[in-house]
C-alpha cells in the first residue's frame, strides 16, 4: 500500500479506472461519492473516505455493546445510525461489550447480529470505521504486531469499535490512533513499528 | 391509508408518463392557465378584498390597513406585509396551528412580488413624517388547495390592493369603514408558477402535478416586462435555458392575465 | 431588496465602495473540521460574513415519525445569531430564516445519496455569527463542505453566490451598502460539475438581459467558490499529513 499512487478526491470529482465503492455513474464515467481517498492500482482501484459512519454488512465481525434486554434477545448498540438484534443463549446484561458476526442485514436495515463472544473487563475505543483495514494489516499483520507488542488480547470491529486487554493497552491505543490519523501517508508501518519498541 | 398510498403510486407513474406524452391531466397545454375568475371587494368590511378561483383553487386576499410608526430606516414610508394561513379547511392534508414553512414561502413570495414591482408607492402612504405612516397589511386565506397556491394568491393580493381604498384619518384616528382616496398603486405584477414533472415545465399546476413534480418555479413580471420576484421551490434542478423557457412564457402569460386585471 | 435612497457613492471611476470590480468577489476563507462533537463542520468567511456550519448524522432519526422508511431525512436549520447583526435579532427562528432554511434544504436533497440511510437523518445546523450580505449562499456553500466533511455521499459540492444590481450596473457579490442600497439580488446554487441550478431566488427589479447578465455573473462566482471548497477539503488532507508527521519525531 505504501507505494500506491493516492489522490485526494471530493465528492463529483471523476476518477477513472475500475472502482466499485464510493462512486456513481453517469454518461459512462465514474465520479467520487465522498470526500476521501483515491489509492490507483493498475488492476484496481479503490476509494476510501475520510470519515463515515457504519453501515453494517453480513459476515462483518463487530465490537458491540448491549443496551436493551428484551424478551428472548438484546438490542446491540453498534456504532452505527442502525441499531442490532442478538439473539444468544448466552447471558448478558446492560453494558456490556460483545463480539459478534453480523448475520444479516435487511432492505429495512434490520441488522441481526450471531456467532457471540462476551468481552470482559478491557477497554474499549472508537476509530472512523473506514480507517479498520488499516489497523488490521494486509493479512492482520498490523493488529497482529499490535498484539505481539503490547501484550494485548485485540478486538477490532469493523463498526471501528476495538477492545483490548492486556499488558499495555494504553500504548496499543495510542498506536491505534495514530494510524487513524495517519492511515493515508506513507512509511506507517514503520513509524508504527518504530513506536511499539522493543 | 395503505391502500390510498397504493393506488396514489399507480397514479403518480401513469400521470408522468401522460406529461411526457403531451398531455396534462386535465387537458391543458403546458403553457395554459386554468379558467380564472375573480370577485372583487368579496368582504365589504375589508379596505380591500377579491376572492380567485384558479380552476379549484380558491384564495381569498384581504386588505387592511392601519397607522403605525414607521421604521428607524425609512421614516418616510408606509409599510407592507403579507401573511399567508393555509389553514384545514383548505386541505386534508393542512393543520391549524402556526404557519408551517409552506405558508411562510407562499407569504414571502407574494410579498416579494408587491414590494419590489413598487405597486404600492409607499411614500405617499406617509401622514407624518418619523411620526405616523399607513400600514397595508395583506392576509391571504387560503380556502381551496388544488395546486398553484403561489398565483392564485399573488392575483387575489394584486386585485385587493388594486381595488383598496385608505380609510379616513381623523383625530389621530383612523375612521374604520370609511373611504377617503384609493390606495396609490402603479404596476400590476403578475405571478407565474411552473412544475417541473418527468423533464416538462408545466404552467399553473393542478394539485396532483404539484404532487409529483420535481421542482418549481414561480417569476412575478411587470408590465413593462421586468421580473421583480423569483422562487425556485422543491428539489429538482434546472438547466439556464430551462429558466429561459419558463420566463418567456411567463411574460406572454402573465400580459394576458393581467388584462383580467 | 433595500433600494432606499442614499448619498453613499457607490460606483466610482469603474470600482464599487470597497474598491472591487463588476466580478469581483470578496476575501474567502474556509476551513474544514472545526468542532470537536459534529460529524462534518466547516468555518467560513465571506467578506465580513462569518458562518458556522455542522453536520451530525446519518443517525438515528427523531422524532420517530419523521422518520422516512426508504431513504435519510434531510434537516437544514439556518439561523443567525442575535448579535450577527447591527439592529439586535432576537432569538428563534423567523420567517425569512425559515424560508431561508427551506430553499437551502430542497437545494441539497438531491444532491445528498439520502437512499444509503433510510430511517436516518441527517442534520445541517447552520449559524450566522455576524451577517454582511449574502449570509444564505455563504451558509450554503459552507453547509456543503460540512457536508463532505462528515462523510456524507453526494453527488457533487452546492457553491452558492448572489449576483445583483447596483447603479443601474450588474454586480456580483453585493456588500452590505450594496444590498441596503441596492435594486435586485439574484442567490443561485448551483453543482458546479454539471452546471444545474439547485437554488435561485429574486427579487428587485431586472430587465430580461439584466437576468441574464446577473445570472451569468452569479454563476461565475459560484464556480469561483467551488475552487475555495475544493482547495479547502484537499488542504485540510495534506495538512494532516505534513503536521502530524512532525509531530511524531518528538514523541517516543
Amino acid at each position: 500500500m505504501e507505494k500506491t499512487e493516492k489522490m485526494i478526491v471530493i465528492p463529483g470529482e471523476e476518477v477513472q479506472g475500475p472502482i466499485s465503492d464510493y462512486v456513481y455513474t453517469e454518461k459512462g464515467k465514474n465520479y467520487s461519492m465522498v470526500y476521501g481517498l483515491l489509492y490507483k492500482g493498475g488492476e484496481k482501484s479503490r476509494i476510501v473516505p475520510m470519515k463515515g459512519r457504519y453501515l453494517p454488512n453480513a459476515e462483518d465481525y463487530i465490537v458491540g455493546i448491549i443496551t436493551e434486554v428484551k424478551h428472548g434477545g438484546y438490542t446491540v448498540d453498534i456504532n452505527s445510525p442502525y441499531s442490532a438484534y442478538l439473539m444468544s443463549r448466552r447471558e448478558y446484561n446492560f453494558g456490556d461489550v460483545v463480539f459478534a458476526k453480523v448475520a444479516d442485514v435487511n432492505e429495512v436495515k434490520s441488522v441481526l447480529l450471531s456467532y457471540d463472544k462476551k468481552l470482559f473487563e478491557g477497554d474499549v475505543i472508537e476509530i472512523s470505521p473506514t480507517k479498520v483495514p488499516r489497523v488490521i494489516g494486509k493479512k492482520n499483520s498490523m493488529v497482529d504486531m499490535l498484539q505481539e507488542k503490547t501484550g494485548c488480547e485485540i478486538y477490532v470491529g469493523r463498526n471501528g469499535r476495538i477492545w483490548l486487554k492486556g499488558k499495555n493497552p494504553t500504548k496499543a491505543e495510542e498506536a491505534i490512533v495514530m494510524i487513524e490519523k495517519e492511515a493515508h501517508t506513507d512509511g506507517l508501518t514503520e513509524r508504527i513499528t518504530k513506536f511499539l519498541g522493543d | 391509508m395503505e391502500q390510498t398510498d397504493l393506488i396514489w403510486q399507480v397514479k403518480k407513474d401513469a400521470l408522468r408518463r401522460q406529461i411526457t406524452e403531451g398531455k396534462r391531466i386535465d387537458g391543458r397545454k403546458f403553457d395554459e392557465y386554468r379558467k380564472i375568475e375573480l370577485i372583487p371587494n368579496f368582504v365589504p368590511n375589508a379596505e380591500g378584498s377579491c376572492l380567485v378561483k384558479l380552476g379549484k383553487t380558491q384564495v381569498l386576499a384581504g386588505v387592511k390597513m392601519s397607522v403605525m410608526e414607521p421604521y428607524p430606516d425609512q421614516q418616510d414610508s408606509g409599510v407592507i406585509s403579507t401573511n399567508a394561513e393555509l389553514g384545514p379547511l383548505a386541505s386534508p392534508e393542512f393543520y391549524a396551528g402556526p404557519p408551517d414553512e409552506d405558508s411562510i414561502e407562499t407569504a414571502r413570495v407574494v410579498d416579494r412580488g408587491l414590494r419590489e414591482s413598487k405597486m404600492i408607492d409607499l411614500e405617499k402612504l406617509c401622514i407624518t413624517p418619523k411620526e405616523k405612516v399607513w400600514s397595508v397589511m395583506i392576509d391571504l386565506h387560503i380556502l381551496d388547495h388544488d395546486g398553484n397556491l403561489i398565483d392564485a394568491a399573488s392575483l387575489a393580493a394584486t386585485k385587493a390592493l388594486l381595488n383598496a381604498y385608505i380609510p379616513k384619518y381623523e383625530d389621530e384616528k383612523v375612521v374604520l369603514g370609511t373611504k377617503d382616496k384609493k390606495l396609490p398603486v402603479k404596476d400590476k405584477p403578475v405571478s407565474s408558477t411552473f412544475a417541473k414533472i418527468a423533464g416538462r415545465n408545466v404552467l399553473d399546476p393542478i394539485l396532483e402535478e404539484t404532487k409529483i413534480m420535481d421542482s418549481r418555479m414561480t417569476f412575478v413580471t411587470m408590465e413593462n416586462g421586468y421580473l421583480c420576484a423569483g422562487q425556485k421551490g422543491g428539489t429538482g434542478p434546472y438547466t439556464k435555458k430551462e429558466m429561459d423557457e419558463m420566463f418567456d412564457v411567463a411574460l406572454v402569460e402573465g400580459k394576458k392575465m393581467r388584462k383580467l386585471l | 431588496m433595500g433600494g432606499a435612497k442614499t448619498n453613499l457613492v457607490l460606483w466610482k471611476n469603474g470600482k464599487r465602495i470597497d474598491g472591487r470590480g463588476k466580478e469581483d468577489l470578496r476575501p474567502v476563507k474556509i476551513t474544514v473540521g472545526v468542532l470537536a462533537k459534529a460529524d462534518g463542520s466547516c468555518y467560513l468567511e465571506w467578506g465580513g460574513n462569518k458562518v458556522m456550519a455542522a453536520v451530525y448524522g446519518p443517525r438515528e432519526c427523531f422524532p420517530r415519525h419523521e422518520q422516512d422508511p426508504y431513504k435519510a431525512r434531510l434537516r437544514y436549520r439556518y439561523n443567525m445569531a442575535p448579535f450577527s447583526v447591527d439592529d439586535r435579532k432576537r432569538p428563534g427562528p423567523d420567517r425569512r430564516s425559515t424560508e431561508i432554511s427551506k430553499v437551502s434544504r430542497e437545494a441539497l436533497e438531491k444532491i445528498v445519496f439520502l437512499e444509503y440511510f433510510p430511517k436516518t437523518s441527517i442534520d445541517v445546523y447552520v449559524e450566522v455569527l455576524q451577517a454582511d450580505a449574502g449570509t444564505r449562499c455563504a451558509a450554503l456553500s459552507a453547509a456543503s463542505v460540512a457536508l463532505a466533511d462528515a462523510g456524507v455521499p453526494m453527488k457533487d459540492l452546492i457553491a452558492s453566490c448572489a449576483a445583483g444590481k447596483v447603479d443601474k450596473e450588474i454586480v456580483v457579490d453585493l456588500n452590505k451598502a450594496e444590498d441596503n442600497f441596492g435594486s435586485a439580488d439574484l442567490p443561485i446554487g448551483i453543482s458546479p460539475r454539471t452546471g444545474e441550478i439547485y437554488l435561485m431566488q429574486m427579487d428587485g427589479q431586472l430587465s430580461r438581459q439584466e437576468f441574464d447578465e446577473a445570472f451569468s455573473l452569479a454563476f461565475k462566482g459560484c464556480m469561483q467558490i467551488y475552487e475555495k471548497q475544493k482547495k479547502a477539503l484537499k488542504d485540510k488532507f495534506e495538512k494532516m499529513t505534513a503536521t502530524e508527521i512532525g509531530d511524531l519525531n518528538g514523541t517516543d
